[in-house]
């Protein structure tokens, strides 16, 4: 179909470029993961290899034994978990609103609510943080996933409004002419029909709260509360850096979540671009 | 607004929904208190303080390095991932390519790991000594001696940008692919019929048809780049002196200082620029928003 760009180009030459594309993409995580693999010796050694001279699981044993990882590994579960409910809570009744009603002052609440999206992170720290303060939830798992509701709620609800704006409103009429409520339409119309869209939604919300590092890294200080990110960052001090366990660490933050992304990519990626672009 | 507003007309159907507003309050309560009652405290707090902030803030002497600094990371972020993210989804675009659901999953990692992660791993490749990226360079023949990627103040703000490339790329190329996906076969049957050659299709109709989609990435590249804070953070902290600081870390730096007049200048000025920004995005979804409804 789109021969035309590289129709110079012979079949051989796509797929040097393939090839270009994949090394950008994938050689900085070869890096992480053959490292991770690296006793201390490899690691410092002069000239750097890629593989490890020997192999061991060494690094995973100091990140799973030895480290504050699995608690924070723990704590960032909690955190992605409260803040994916939560944010489909909030943006699934918004995002219902904003997809079937017209009414008085829809569009600049919309806009407001999108405009979320722009605001910097750094800009509402300081406010944020004075808030969640007064609210006696510093260093506590919840404030921070109260926080973390500042990155998700503006992507999201525009992402369910965009899910449910693609529900024909029939559907839900046909089951109110047969008797149903609104409120059933939705339950056992609506719901059930964008729930891949809305699973996707919620797990973009926890990816969200998974990477964060700002708010985390100042609303939380104490292991009990600390998340992974965070955690990841504690393996070095000024002067020494344990990068074999840093590394290793970095897998296990790693791996769940492209493991997720794979198995949802389809869901994802259609929430995503929905909102933004159209044939 | 009460139930009583509602035109006439449209009671009988919603008798009973609510009114709308009632399923928006919480989300709208919930960004009053996250984003606008901060919003309004930086503006108050600056004005309280009869502008000292302001005036610290570009009393400072290295304020003309940071403005510049922000200026040149987010250019090249802007541009590089625009280039890598525009050159990736032509790739995938190729009829020649066999498995390309696989490589699209391939090329997005760098998109999915978390920024920590992009950070720590690209801190780790463009270390001076042990770094594999000078090693592959000497071994190459590229450079004569390694470079001090993230040391040297010449060339830390590019190292840092290309760690942002290259995390923000796969964005580019999802959205490029998906709008070039949506370019109907005939219009490349009829430009090709009329004996248009590859250039000519590519200049008028290709472009054209991703016009909105780039508008729309360069803006979300541009605002992401304004407000990126852990991949420098990450990598230098801001250094080697400064030599990497941009609006976001010098607040956070201010805030680590409990420096709240500065905190709220620093904040301020990042608000300004980014209304900008705003009010081009809110003009490109906003067409978006009438096409839709």
């Amino acid at each position: 179909m789109k021969r035309f760009v590289l129709r110079g180009g012979s079949r051989a030459g796509i797929w040097v470029l393939l090839a270009m594309l994949m090394f950008w993409s994938l050689a900085p995580v070869a890096v992480m993961v053959f490292t991770s693999f690296k006793p201390r010796s490899d690691i410092f050694a002069v000239p750097t290899t890629l593989l490890p001279q020997t192999w061991t699981w060494d690094n995973y044993a100091t990140v799973f034994t030895d480290s504050s990882m699995p608690r924070a590994l723990f704590n960032s579960i909690v955190v992605g978990g409260l803040v994916a409910v939560a944010t489909l809570i909030f943006c699934f009744s918004a995002g219902y609103a904003l997809a079937r009603y017209r009414f008085r002052g829809s569009r600049p609440l919309a806009l407001v609510i999108l405009l979320g999206q722009v605001v910097p992170l750094t800009v509402v720290l300081l406010p944020l943080y004075q808030f969640v303060s007064r609210l006696q939830l510093l260093d506590t798992t919840i404030g921070l996933a109260f926080a973390h509701l500042a990155i998700t709620v503006p992507l999201v609800t525009w992402m369910v409004r965009n899910q449910i704006a693609a529900i024909p409103v029939e559907l839900e009429e046909a089951a109110q002419i047969d008797g149903g409520s609104r409120f059933d339409a939705v339950t056992y119309i609506t719901l059930p029909v964008c729930a891949p869209g809305l699973a996707a939604a919620g797990m973009f919300a926890f990816l969200q709260s998974w990477h964060e590092f700002l708010f985390a890294s100042v609303m939380t200080s104490s292991t009990e509360a600390r998340t992974a990110p965070v955690a990841l960052t504690e393996f070095s001090n000024e002067f020494n850096v344990d990068w074999g366990a840093t590394m290793a660490a970095s897998v296990v933050l790693t791996l769940p979540i492209v493991l997720l992304f794979v198995l949802m990519q389809r869901y994802f990626v259609g929430g995503l671009t929905g909102g933004a672009v159209k044939g | 607004m009460s139930v009583r507003n509602i035109p006439a007309g449209a009671v009988g159907r919603r008798r009973k929904a609510g009114h709308p507003v009632a399923l928006i309050v919480p989300a709208l309560l919930l960004t009053a208190v996250l984003m606008i009652v901060p919003i309004v405290t930086t503006v108050v707090r600056v004005v309280n303080d009869g502008g000292e902030g302001l005036s610290r803030l570009f009393d400072m002497p290295n304020i003309d390095t940071v403005l510049l600094n922000t200026l040149v990371w987010t250019v090249a972020a802007v541009a590089g991932g625009m280039v890598v993210g525009c050159f990736g989804a032509l790739v995938l675009q190729s009829k020649h390519l066999r498995g390309v659901a696989l490589w699209r999953a391939l090329v997005m990692v760098p998109w999915i790991i978390p920024g920590v992660v992009a950070a720590t791993i690209w801190r780790w490749t463009l270390s001076t000594d042990y770094g594999i990226l000078n090693q592959t360079l000497l071994d190459l023949g590229v450079i004569g001696e390694p470079v001090r990627w993230l040391s040297d103040p010449d060339v830390v703000l590019w190292a840092v940008a290309l760690i942002q490339i290259w995390v923000t790329a796969p964005f580019v190329m999802l959205m490029v692919s998906a709008a070039l996906s949506g370019i109907p076969e005939e219009r490349y049957e009829a430009a090709r019929l009329d004996g248009a050659g590859g250039r000519a299709i590519l200049w008028n109709i290709v472009l054209p048809a991703i016009r909105t989609t780039t508008g729309i990435c360069v803006l979300t590249l541009a605002i992401w780049a304004l407000n990126s804070f852990t991949i420098i953070y990450v990598t230098t902290s801001g250094g080697p002196a400064g030599a990497s600081t941009i609006l976001p870390i010098l607040l956070y730096q201010a805030f680590q200082n409990g420096d709240q007049t500065l905190v709220y200048a620093v904040a301020l000025v990042q608000l300004l620029i980014g209304a900008v920004f705003a009010v081009l995005f809110a003009r490109t979804m906003r067409t978006d928003l009438e096409e839709q409804s």
